[in-house]
């Protein structure tokens, strides 16, 4: 078990900036997910971490030691890769067994290794087939048993679920934060996908063009995003981004959107934010601003009711039995606790005094 | 109506079909007529040789010549087995582990040097092969396997680095990269994991080598003299005073071929077979 820091790392590709001076520091026995578009640099700093890509600079620490001299091998790491990286010519239990062969260990003790870590992710009938002869979860479950086989000091998962269709997504998931839980190894997960972020970190790291924007909490990730771009990228569907004015604690938008926000210092451009289960949805003059529907989806646990207030269009959660005709006007009641106010300019939060 | 159109449709078709098969036969009967023609020879006696019927009583004595006193083909068989095998076993591991440096790493004037390895084949082998002569005749190497090893070594390596690069970039690097976190050293990388994945390309690059140094003339006439002449040089022997001996050079041609044909079947069923299935994806 150790820690991980980063120490101001950046990597460039000739012009390319892929990682702009980063620093990161992952506690020991931390579920930590760096969360982000592709291309944000997410995969990027995990191969670094792991030693497959060397950092243009800055320093990489695990359990206090400088590792950027380090070749993979030697940082004590277990890395599972998105298209598995499985060794075609090798039998299950072959492929679970190579880092116990490239450390000498051999016979029944190796075996019986095998056998328990095929055990946790339940594959042990499976042992003497070959990777093409399985399933894509299957894949994955060689991979994770690879991994845990020999108890590493970081866990590196690059993107482990987004090759599984949805279904064996969600259990696989399941699995992933189970062992992690288990072994309490410190584990740096990369994905694009908001809900594996949100189910699986203890903390998430949310990247844009190479840079951490917001280092936090699930909880906090969603509740207080620090900029437009974690307000915008968390959540499903999207909070609501108005753009409009604020001044006096007031912020104002074309079409009658008018919202207190117990901001008292900023004045100028603004964007406000609701997340759309925050948003109610009101018989036409009974709420905080008057709308005429646009659109009415039902997603099965839910409807999603999109509604036009000036140029601007909303999404509010309605309760699944919600019905109404596109065109009908309503009002929308704002949970007036949890609007979020952005400086339009330099897209930070403003928090309420 | 729509019935006349699809059976008119269908003869074109038929007729189509029968002009793709007659080009295919003539094709076909192109190449495979001399290799026939050379079989047929290598089993007839010296009377019935420059006779055109296909009909004739086949003996083995031609092949039962060639190894005999004075010819003794067997000792030039032996020395393109010997040349051919070491030049392979030589070459196939360098070029490995050279193909795997262009395909993974970065390096500067990657590109450049690339290029010049494959560059040093388009200069043509009777340029170099009196400077080559000099040589090993200064280094008394002249009429010795090792020395064909070399040039065969200069000539096939390029080549394989070439073949092998373009195998390996087809080859996904992430078993590579576990292999790397899971313990491995870049050599047992490429041995455990990179050989396995890319087996049939190794194995076609080394029967392409061997074939080239197997058929290869020039250099061999030039360097050898008794002791190490190969296959190649040694059917020129049957060219005598007494006339070109027609049936035991049809006899020594078959002997040539049969590897080529063998190696070629190998090939052949290994060319289809992928390895990568269910390493990725």
């Amino acid at each position: 078990m150790a820690d991980v820091a980063l120490r101001r790392v950046s990597k460039n590709w000739g012009s390319f900036v892929a990682v702009r001076d980063q620093s990161l520091e992952i506690r020991d026995g931390e579920f930590m997910v760096l969360l982000g578009p592709s291309g944000c640099g997410k995969t990027t700093t995990m191969r670094m971490i792991a030693g497959l890509e060397e950092p243009s600079s800055g320093d990489i620490l695990i359990g206090g030691q400088r590792v950027n001299d380090l070749p993979p091998r030697d940082r004590d790491i277990a890395m599972v890769f998105q298209s598995y990286g499985l060794y075609p010519h090798m039998t299950v239990a072959e492929n679970i067994g190579y880092p116990l062969k490239l450390r000498g260990i051999k016979g029944a003790e190796r075996d019986a290794r095998v056998r328990a870590a095929a055990a946790k992710v339940e594959l042990e009938p499976l042992l003497a087939r070959r990777p093409k002869e399985l399933s894509g979860g299957q894949r994955q479950r060689v991979a994770l048993a690879r991994a845990i086989i020999r108890r590493p000091t970081v866990f590196l998962m690059d993107e482990p679920l987004s090759n599984l269709d949805a279904k064996l997504r969600v259990s696989t998931r399941a699995e992933i934060k189970h062992l992690q839980h288990e072994l309490g190894v410190t584990t740096v997960y990369v994905t694009h996908d908001q809900i594996e972020a949100m189910t699986l970190a203890h903390r998430v790291a949310v990247m844009n063009h190479g840079e951490i924007r917001q280092l936090a909490t699930p909880e906090v990730i969603y509740d207080r995003p620090a900029d437009l771009f974690v307000a915008g990228f968390i959540g499903s569907p999207p909070m609501n981004l108005v753009a409009g004015t604020h001044e006096e604690g007031v912020f104002t938008a074309p079409g009658g959107l008018r919202a207190v926000t117990r901001v008292a210092r900023h004045a100028g451009r603004a964007v406000l934010g609701i997340r759309p289960e925050d948003v109610t949805v009101a018989p036409a003059g009974a709420g905080d601003v008057d709308a005429a529907i646009y659109a009415v989806e039902l997603t099965g646990d839910a409807v999603l009711v999109t509604v036009r207030i000036g140029e601007a269009r909303l999404i509010a959660k309605a309760d699944r039995t919600w019905r109404a005709e596109p065109g009908s006007a309503v009002a929308l009641r704002f949970d007036a606790t949890r609007l979020h106010l952005f400086d339009a300019d330099t897209t930070k939060r403003l928090n309420p005094e | 109506m729509k019935t006349d159109r699809a059976t008119a449709a269908r003869r074109r078709r038929l007729i189509m079909r029968a002009v793709e098969s007659a080009i295919l036969l003539l094709v076909l009967f192109l190449i495979l007529f001399p290799i026939l023609w050379m079989a047929l020879t290598s089993f007839k006696r010296p009377v019935d040789l420059f006779d055109l019927t296909l009909v004739f009583t086949p003996t083995l004595d031609n092949f039962r010549t060639i190894f005999a006193a004075p010819w003794n083909i067997g000792q030039t068989l032996l020395n393109s087995t010997i040349v051919a095998g070491l030049t392979v076993a030589i070459s196939i591991p360098f070029s490995t582990l050279a193909a795997y440096a262009f395909s993974r790493f970065e390096m500067r004037f990657k590109h450049a040097l690339f290029f010049t390895i494959l560059a040093t084949q388009f200069i043509p082998a009777v340029v170099v092969v009196l400077p080559f002569y000099l040589l090993f005749r200064d280094l008394g190497l002249l009429d010795t396997h090792f020395a064909l090893v070399i040039v065969n070594l200069a000539i096939v390596t390029p080549f394989a680095v070439w073949m092998l690069k373009g195998f390996l970039d087809a080859v996904p690097t992430e078993s590579e990269e576990a292999a790397l976190v899971d313990g491995a050293t870049r050599l047992r990388v490429i041995l455990d994991i990179v050989v396995p994945m890319v087996w049939p390309g190794v194995l076609v690059t080394a029967v392409f080598c061997f074939i080239l140094t197997w058929n290869e003339f020039l250099f061999a006439l030039i360097l050898t003299r008794d002791d190490a002449v190969t296959l190649p040089v040694g059917i020129t022997r049957f060219r005598t005073e007494r006339g070109d001996l027609w049936e035991l050079i049809a006899a020594a041609g078959i002997l040539i071929s049969i590897p080529m044909f063998l190696l070629a079947s190998v090939i052949q069923r290994h060319f289809v077979r992928g390895m990568t299935g269910g390493a990725v994806k």
